[in-house]
């Protein structure tokens, strides 16, 4: 059964049409690659997913496990076991990240009828996930990215991501501005939290070199908000070597 | 209303007071009494329950605080709180326990002064608490010998009517004053002071102001460095909600021989809604050339992007507004020393943000 369905999309922002007719589907144990060129509307199926105030849905419909993902509020999505990661993570000063992630995992939890983490039971979670990502612990403490360089927003995307342990992560430029230490460090992350049968991923990503590390089952290429050709991972070996012009075309 | 005899709003420095405020708390009818026991925190020492602008001695324990007289000022709304007050005097090298004044208001207008004269070297903290309705209008006069260090926390918590309060503050060398006020009830305030820094004394004047309806509240504060090697910090932080007006006029004065002072102004706004204002006035005035004097002056409303990158974790966007708006005001509220008096400003804090958003 598939866990994402997403149909015939269209979506704009500020009344510019982004997606024009997105069709995908998602099932459970499955690894999507979408690639494609900057402004083909990558990041805009991310923020849509995640229910970004903006990004307005003019047409087509996204299920999740059978339910209707764009009549849910951001936080239910969440609590749904949907998982944005963050091309461009946002600083929070004045938050510290252990307190932000023990609200967001309360929160869901709370969602899913669960009952909240104690203090201790949160922090030996938070502890292990910043360890297996390589996270000092003392960025735990500081506050939500403030001051974190770019390739330690990204792992803490990851950490957060192996708190909350979502059913279904969307993953937008995870790989941006990480060193190649830090791309292998994140893509065993991801293979970690998520490689399991009853979860998915959609990977968005520009370049093939984190799909090294997470071998996708599945890429597409988007293209002026349509998906325009899919394929499986030698897709992503084709546009390395032809670039995008010579696979959408 | 003839009692208030207030400078225009057309005067520059009372611009944005509110009068008509002061008078409406001022013909608001008798209430209930107030029980002040859940108003004093868990700290040793003077234990001061001021009933209407009357200091009550069966409710209260002085320890070493007195009742007498106290000098008056000339300012316009600290001039009529004059006569009896409270007063703390403490001879050199003194330390006194924390004092806790409670002032309750049951309607009307109620009038109180008080005085705080530290010799060299003594150490006061006093924490205050409005609670109530009605006019509570409140003059302080401060007097710090050489290294004397005051601390004071105020938190303005009246369910309605008006607070006001005129400071006046007297830093001798080396002398340091903090002071933190949180206005997080649903009366409208002015504070108003003025602070005379001598040579290196250190003066901190600052808190945050939260108001939201119709509430009007506003902090009208000058520090003057009348010595060399001075050092100030006014950090204000406003949140405004609904049509409610927060106004933070803070001003430096650094006399010519004034050198090396150091002088900072933190002024930030945030507006909850696009109906509120919120009013910023940094001043710096500086006759010395060897100074350094930071200011900064920014109003804004939440930060959208963070907002959705805690709703997209699971936070239900109030709890994401509350917690964004709590971490706008925690740099005021810090300030406070004693980790008792900084948890129960904390918590008011928390309680207006549960009420508004």
């Amino acid at each position: 059964m598939n866990m994402l369905r997403i149909e015939n999309l269209h979506a704009e922002i500020d009344g510019k049409e982004i997606l024009k007719g997105l069709s995908l589907s998602v099932k459970a144990g499955e690894i999507h690659a979408i690639m494609g060129p900057n402004g083909a509307g990558k990041s805009t199926l991310g923020y849509v997913l995640g229910g970004r105030p903006g990004y307005d849905v003019t047409e087509g419909s996204v299920t999740f496990d059978g339910v209707d993902l764009l009549a849910l509020e951001p936080h239910e999505r969440a609590a749904a076991g949907v998982f944005l990661g963050f091309q461009y993570p946002v600083e929070i000063p004045g938050v510290s990240n252990v307190q932000f992630l023990r609200e967001a995992l309360n929160a869901q939890r709370a969602g899913r009828g669960e009952a909240p983490l104690s203090g201790g039971e949160f922090l030996k979670l938070a502890r292990a996930q910043a360890d297996a990502l390589g996270l000092d612990q003392d960025m735990l403490k500081r506050p939500v990215n403030v001051g974190f360089s770019g390739g330690e927003k990204k792992r803490n995307e990851m950490v957060q991501m192996g708190i909350v342990d979502p059913k279904f992560a969307i993953l937008d430029e995870t790989d941006s501005g990480l060193d190649i230490d830090a791309l292998r460090i994140v893509g065993d992350g991801i293979n970690r939290i998520m490689r399991k049968p009853d979860k998915a991923v959609l990977l968005i990503t520009h370049y093939q070199r984190l799909l090294d590390y997470v071998k996708p089952d599945f890429v597409h290429v988007l293209a002026d908000g349509r998906i325009v050709r899919s394929g499986g991972a030698e897709l992503a070996l084709e546009l390395e070597r032809e670039g995008y012009a010579g696979v959408a075309a | 209303m003839s009692v208030l005899e207030l400078p225009s709003t057309r005067e520059e420095g009372w611009r944005w007071s509110d009068p008509e405020g002061i008078a409406a708390a001022a013909a608001m009818p008798a209430g209930a009494p107030v029980d002040p026991a859940a108003l004093f925190l868990d700290l040793p020492g003077a234990r001061i329950v001021v009933r209407d602008g009357v200091v009550d001695r069966d409710a209260s324990d002085l320890h070493r605080v007195t009742l007498a007289p106290v000098p008056a000022s000339d300012h316009p709304l600290g001039r009529q709180a004059a006569g009896p007050g409270w007063m703390l005097h403490l001879a050199e090298d003194a330390v006194a326990h924390p004092v806790q004044v409670v002032h309750l208001a049951s309607g009307g207008a109620n009038h109180l002064p008080a005085e705080i004269v530290l010799a060299e070297d003594a150490a006061a903290q006093v924490v205050e608490t409005y609670a109530g309705a009605g006019w509570s209008n409140r003059f302080l006069r401060v007097r710090l010998g050489r290294a004397a260090r005051l601390m004071r926390a105020v938190r303005l918590v009246q369910d309605g009517g008006f607070v006001s309060l005129r400071e006046e503050a007297h830093l001798g060398t080396g002398a340091s004053l903090v002071t933190t006020f949180l206005g997080a009830g649903a009366a409208g305030s002015r504070i108003d002071a003025t602070l005379v820094a001598g040579e290196g004394a250190f003066a901190e004047f600052g808190g945050a102001l939260l108001t939201a309806g119709e509430q009007r509240q506003e902090c009208a504060v000058a520090v003057r460095h009348a010595e060399p090697n001075g050092q100030s910090h006014q950090l204000w932080r406003a949140v405004a909600a609904d049509r409610s007006t927060a106004s933070l006029a803070a001003r430096v004065e650094v006399a010519r021989h004034a050198q090396k002072t150091d002088g900072e102004q933190s002024l930030r706004g945030l507006l909850l809604q696009r109906t509120a204002t919120v009013n910023l006035k940094p001043e710096l005035e500086i006759f010395a050339d060897d100074v350094k004097c930071a200011h900064g002056a920014t109003v804004g409303e939440l930060d959208q992007r963070a907002l959705f990158y805690m709703q997209s974790r699971g936070i239900p966007r109030g709890r994401a507004q509350a917690i964004l708006t709590r971490a706008f005001v925690a740099d005021a509220l810090d300030r406070i020393g004693n980790e008792t008096v900084r948890e129960a400003f904390a918590a008011d804090a928390d309680a207006w943000l549960e009420r508004v958003l």
